[in-house]
């Protein structure tokens, strides 16, 4: 069996954010990156079925050099091999240009299983993977927070509103996008980080795929038109002090309310 | 070596992320509790295979030395430039790969480190460097998966630096050709809770100064009649790693417990290689220190705002983030260098890994005594982590040859030059 694992780099949860002066994204220069964490899941899912026997796990993700460093670490975490699309032709790709890429790659590959995040915690769109999926023309799942892969076919378990669960049968090839806390995600073990600087990165650029003026800045159907941070509005009050004296506070202001 | 290579920081992140998970969330029950460190540790060893690769290490030493030590290391490189290279990589990695895990856990548990390399490293070291074959496969190599504790006692009530000199502890001779064991150990990492314990004293000669009986290390198990473990001691730091003492009434050690038989001459024990590397890894774990503590106080100096503005704006708050950058980068080029040595198969020098302890537990302390004036009030609580640094970063001055003997140490040398 054959695993493709789409992999997202973002900044570092702890990273401070500043936004470019254009306005229309961050500015990334000396921010922290790590694997989109919605992504680990993915890649976690895949490394089981490796473990449960014969599977090759291969992941791919679309970005600068510095992206190496996430790949690196899924191999060093068990991943066979690694697709590195890394090319400025890419860059400022709209959810559909990012899935074009990733289903370019998936024909290529013609992997059994297609694994994913269910979104990123970046963009946070939740588009890309069905998207993929219909770019490829095989099933998907989304919000998936468990699953069985049998030969063929997998059975998931995905979230629906209100707390309700629904079972979903794919036959494969299929694509899953996995909802976080699916899994208890493995850290890379010491031989595997040695390992990990030989396995093979094959680097694409977006002509290669025979995706050349599709995707990039150029071709993009959702601009961001700017980000901010709101402002902060009328209501709140903020509790001053120390962390015992705002804790009696909030306590004091719950029952003032009547709710404790 | 001038900076973290890839690998390495990979190594790093995944160590981050694992004592996030598994350490920090606990850090009040080590720290102040009475959760002894092991099943953590175990944990972080078992996760990054670490087990496998002390098993695999082993084992390739043992047939090694079971076939003469005829056999090459499997993978070495044999001749060319190229392969010099890799190989000199690789020694490196793997000095890297023991010291990223020290300076990780230093940034929260120093006292961690300490109950692990005393078992990992010290106890199992005097094992695989004096034992035989049969006594490494009995001993050592749970020691090195940390399957099993060990404990190296080695100072007594009245012997600390002065350790063979005034050393109480003897071995009897019997006529069967074992050993009667007695004496009284202190202050010995692990103690309370080792399974593995070897013991260092002296052997009883008619007829021969006292000063001048032989260092003989013996193995012996927890649980041999007469052997008494003490309960945890109550210390100043280091709450993470249990120290205790340790009570020897004629306990009866058959020969296969001496480890490197009956030395010819005092001077041979052997003892003193280990104290090199001891020293070395004392860099690492002042780094892990000296990082979080600078780390803390800068974000603490953004913080904290008095007299209108964040503290990091006064000038006096700033000399203090910069000499304990200052540091920082010292100690990390301390670190870079060890690693650099190893990679080239090259020890340090008993001087130079004096001056590297020296310069190492010295500035850990002013950065985590700084860290809590930083801090103020808070730094003096131990709610803030900076209160349990100071108090663990003191130990590096006193213990693996305080900063006294490393001074004696450098001087000696100096002057025998």
């Amino acid at each position: 069996m054959k695993v493709l694992v789409c992999l997202k780099q973002v900044p570092h949860s702890d990273a401070r954010l500043d936004i470019r002066d254009d306005g229309a994204w961050i500015k990334d220069d000396g921010v922290k990156f790590e694997i989109n964490s919605y992504d680990t899941y993915a890649l976690e899912q895949a490394l089981r079925v490796k473990d449960a026997g014969e599977a090759e796990v291969v992941v791919v993700s679309i970005g600068p050099d510095r992206v190496t460093q996430a790949l690196r670490t899924a191999l060093g975490m068990g991943a066979d091999r690694a697709v590195h699309v890394n090319d400025p032709e890419a860059e400022g790709s709209d959810p559909l240009g990012v899935a074009k890429i990733l289903a370019a790659v998936a024909a290529e590959e013609s992997p059994d299983l297609i694994l994913t995040g269910f979104m990123s915690e970046d963009g946070n769109f939740a588009a890309v993977p069905p998207m993929v999926a219909r770019l490829q023309g095989i099933p998907s799942a989304t919000a998936v927070v468990q699953c069985e892969i049998s030969d063929s076919s997998v059975r998931v378990e995905r979230e629906l509103e209100g707390g309700a669960m629904e079972v979903v049968d794919l036959e494969m090839p299929c694509l899953i996008a996995l909802q976080t806390g699916a899994n208890q995600v493995r850290y890379a073990s010491l031989k595997g980080i040695m390992q990990a600087k030989k396995k093979p990165v094959d680097a694409k650029t977006v002509a290669d795929l025979g995706l050349a003026g599709q995707v990039g800045a150029s071709a993009v159907k959702v601009v961001i038109e700017k980000i901010y941070r709101p402002d902060k509005g009328e209501g709140a009050e903020m509790l001053e002090g120390s962390t015992g004296e705002v804790v009696s506070q909030l306590v004091g202001k719950i029952k003032e309310l009547g709710l404790l | 070596m001038i900076e973290w290579n890839e690998q390495h920081l990979m190594i790093r992140d995944a160590m981050r992320r694992f004592i996030d998970a598994e350490i920090v969330p606990q850090l009040e029950e080590l720290e102040h509790g009475d959760t002894p460190p092991y099943a953590v540790l175990r944990k972080m060893i078992r996760t990054f295979g670490m087990d496998e690769m002390a098993r695999t290490r082993f084992q390739h030493q043992i047939d090694k030395e079971k076939s003469g030590g005829a056999s090459k290391a499997s993978g070495e490189p044999t001749g060319g430039e190229a392969s010099r290279e890799a190989s000199e990589a690789q020694r490196g990695d793997s000095v890297a790969m023991q010291l990223i895990p020290i300076i990780e856990l230093c940034r929260y548990c120093p006292g961690m480190v300490t109950a692990m390399g005393v078992s990992m490293g010290l106890t199992s070291a005097a094992i695989m460097s004096k034992g035989s074959v049969e006594q490494k496969e009995r001993w050592a190599l749970d020691l090195l998966t940390m399957d099993k504790i060990g404990a190296w006692a080695i100072t007594e009530p009245s012997s600390g630096s002065d350790a063979f000199g005034s050393m109480k502890s003897t071995a009897r001779l019997q006529e069967d050709g074992s050993y009667l064991l007695n004496g009284s150990k202190t202050f010995i990492t692990n103690g309370p809770y080792a399974d593995t314990i070897v013991f260092i004293c002296k052997l009883e000669e008619q007829g021969v100064d006292r000063k001048d009986w032989k260092i003989m290390n013996f193995v012996l198990d927890t649980g041999m009649p007469g052997l008494t473990q003490s309960k945890a001691l109550r210390k100043m730091g280091l709450h993470s790693s249990p120290t205790g003492e340790l009570f020897l009434q004629d306990v009866l050690a058959t020969p296969d417990r001496l480890l490197g038989g009956v030395p010819r001459s005092r001077a041979e024990s052997g003892t003193k290689d280990t104290f090199s590397m001891e020293r070395a890894g004392v860099a690492a774990m002042a780094l892990g220190i000296v990082d979080r503590c600078l780390e803390l106080s800068v974000s603490y100096a953004k913080e904290r705002v008095q007299f209108g503005k964040p503290i990091g704006e006064f000038q006096l708050i700033q000399d203090k983030l910069a000499r304990m950058e200052v540091a920082r980068m010292n100690l990390q080029n301390l670190v870079f260098r060890t690693i650099e040595c190893a990679a080239q198969g090259r020890g340090l020098p008993i001087a130079e890994a004096s001056a590297m302890k020296l310069y190492a537990a010295r500035a850990a302390v002013e950065v985590a005594m700084e860290a809590v004036q930083v801090y103020g009030g808070n730094g003096y609580m131990s709610e803030y982590q900076v209160e349990q640094l100071a108090r663990d970063a003191k130990v590096l001055q006193i213990y693996a040859g305080t900063d006294e003997i490393q001074i004696s140490a450098i001087a000696r040398d100096l002057l025998s030059r």
